[in-house]
């Protein structure tokens, strides 16, 4: 990928590394996320997916390198302009669904007492929950709770909207359902940022980046991505074994 | 720190609790039954008088540490204590959200403790039970933030529980519960010095049994307070290591 001015950058991560103790979970990573695009971060279960995303809102700090999220150096400053939504659904499980995001429109600053209960009605309704917006989350089935976690983490209209593994444990027509709501926040110039370890999201993002063992392993769009390989038929699975076994980015192809 | 921020998470934890009506009935009669089996279990012609002070300090420290430790944990292990902490608010912002929050339940419950001891058990006491009452608040929110501080070295509810042996029953020996800490070995009196029950017990019963006023219990009071004070800080600290780790 072409460098592209800091302006147009929602992450710039710079040789950032993270470790737990011994472990290193993220090491010398190099990443560039456009504004306005679905990104997609790929890779297994223990690739360093999660780290980053933690890194991104501000949970943890880089050890080493320099990581700039909207511009800042420090992404607490830009905290009020990031939805994030954690791996676990989060939710408050005796409180109802339009309690439980109306929360998350207060600590995110809506102050405005009509200002956030519209804020929240569109939130609600974008994730087709309205009806239900009386029940207590515990009452809710595992895909009900995935779509009132998208909806606290999307409630304060941020332009960047970091998802975790978001469509872990959906019905394929929940999945479908889910995309819908991702290309509409990216139409409407939101940046997302999502991981998975399924190639089945990977195929829907506008760009991928490649993880494994904490690093940034190829990045490009899916198209680019197969295309590397040299093979006409290639999957994106067979893209990420390729890179996982040469460790070449397109980009160093090119 | 934003009072916005504060507001909106006392304000959840109060909606939280009152929704769970199981607990809410337990956090009203479970002390009201622990305190009519002490006053049963006394020997025929005994009174709880002299006990009472004690009680009142340790059955405090007791409820509200397990009621803010468990919750304050179960957000943690839920997810919901990183997805707060990822917005903006402050690690401060949530302590004292706890704090406001579990606060109104926990004084309910200490005033229904000494109110049932005084007016159904027949306890006699000295001083003004408003000062007694506001004595045991500040128990209160001292244990409501040690309740805080511990839970963020606990990983399960299991291992918070497990720091009631640790925590609690330390200071139920060693705080004037059972017997004088003048009584006890020199080198266990320092330790007693250390331990917030000792002043708590001493301030109750200087009210109730030597019927001392606020002031005069003046040292014991300050001592609680700058408890409370530490380990708020101490637990802002803690959380921030806790939820990153």
């Amino acid at each position: 990928m072409s460098r592209e001015s800091a302006h147009d950058l929602a992450i710039e991560a710079d040789n950032i590394t993270f470790a737990y103790g011994n472990v290193k979970a993220v090491q010398d990573l190099k990443l560039q996320v456009p504004r306005g695009i679905s990104f997609g971060l790929l890779g297994p279960n223990g690739a360093g997916k999660s780290t980053l995303i933690r890194l991104v809102v501000g949970l943890l700090k880089p050890q080493s390198g320099s990581l700039e999220v909207l511009g800042q150096r420090s992404p607490r400053m830009v905290a009020r302009l990031i939805g994030y939504m954690p791996q676990l659904p989060a939710l408050y499980g005796e409180l109802s669904v339009v309690e439980n995001v109306d929360f998350f429109a207060r600590v995110y600053g809506i102050s405005d007492r009509r200002q956030r209960a519209q804020q929240v009605e569109e939130a609600i309704r974008f994730v087709g929950l309205w009806e239900r917006r009386k029940t207590p989350a515990l009452k809710l089935s595992g895909g009900m709770k995935q779509r009132v976690s998208l909806a606290c983490a999307i409630v304060h209209r941020p332009p960047l909207l970091l998802l975790d593994e978001p469509t872990v444990g959906l019905d394929p027509e929940l999945r479908v359902t889910f995309w819908e709501h991702f290309r509409d926040l990216t139409k409407e110039g939101v940046t997302l940022v999502i991981s998975s370890h399924t190639m089945d999201d990977a195929a829907h993002c506008d760009r991928l980046a490649f993880l494994r063992s904490g690093a940034v392993i190829a990045e490009g769009t899916p198209k680019e991505l197969r295309e590397a390989t040299g093979r006409p038929d290639a999957t994106l699975e067979d893209a990420f074994l390729y890179f996982v076994r040469g460790e070449v980015s397109p980009s160093d192809t090119q | 720190m934003t009072l916005n921020n504060v507001v909106a998470i006392t304000r959840r934890i109060i909606y939280q609790l009152i929704r769970d009506r199981r607990t809410m009935a337990l956090i009203v009669f479970v002390p009201m039954v622990v305190m009519t089996l002490i006053r049963l279990s006394l020997p025929e012609g005994s009174t709880l008088d002299y006990v009472a002070p004690a009680l009142l300090g340790t059955l405090a420290l007791f409820f509200v540490f397990l009621l803010t430790g468990i919750s304050f944990l179960r957000e943690r292990s839920q997810g919901t204590m990183e997805r707060l902490m990822a917005s903006p608010v402050s690690r401060i912002d949530i302590v004292l959200g706890y704090l406001f929050g579990f606060s109104l339940f926990a004084v309910a419950q200490s005033l229904i403790i000494l109110l049932f001891t005084i007016f159904v058990l027949q306890v006699q006491y000295q001083g003004a039970l408003w000062q007694i009452f506001v004595f045991l608040i500040i128990i209160t929110v001292m244990a409501l933030n040690l309740g805080i501080f511990a839970s963020t070295f606990a990983r399960t509810e299991f291992q918070v529980v497990q720091f009631i042996p640790l925590v609690i029953i330390p200071q139920v020996l060693l705080g004037g519960v059972f017997w004088p800490v003048e009584q006890m070995p020199t080198y266990l009196q320092y330790i007693a010095k250390v331990l917030p029950l000792t002043y708590a017990v001493d301030g109750l019963k200087g009210i109730m049994l030597e019927g001392e006023t606020l002031l005069g219990v003046g040292l014991d009071l300050g001592v609680l307070v700058a408890f409370a004070a530490a380990l708020t800080v101490l637990g802002a600290v803690a959380l921030h290591r806790r939820a990153a780790g």
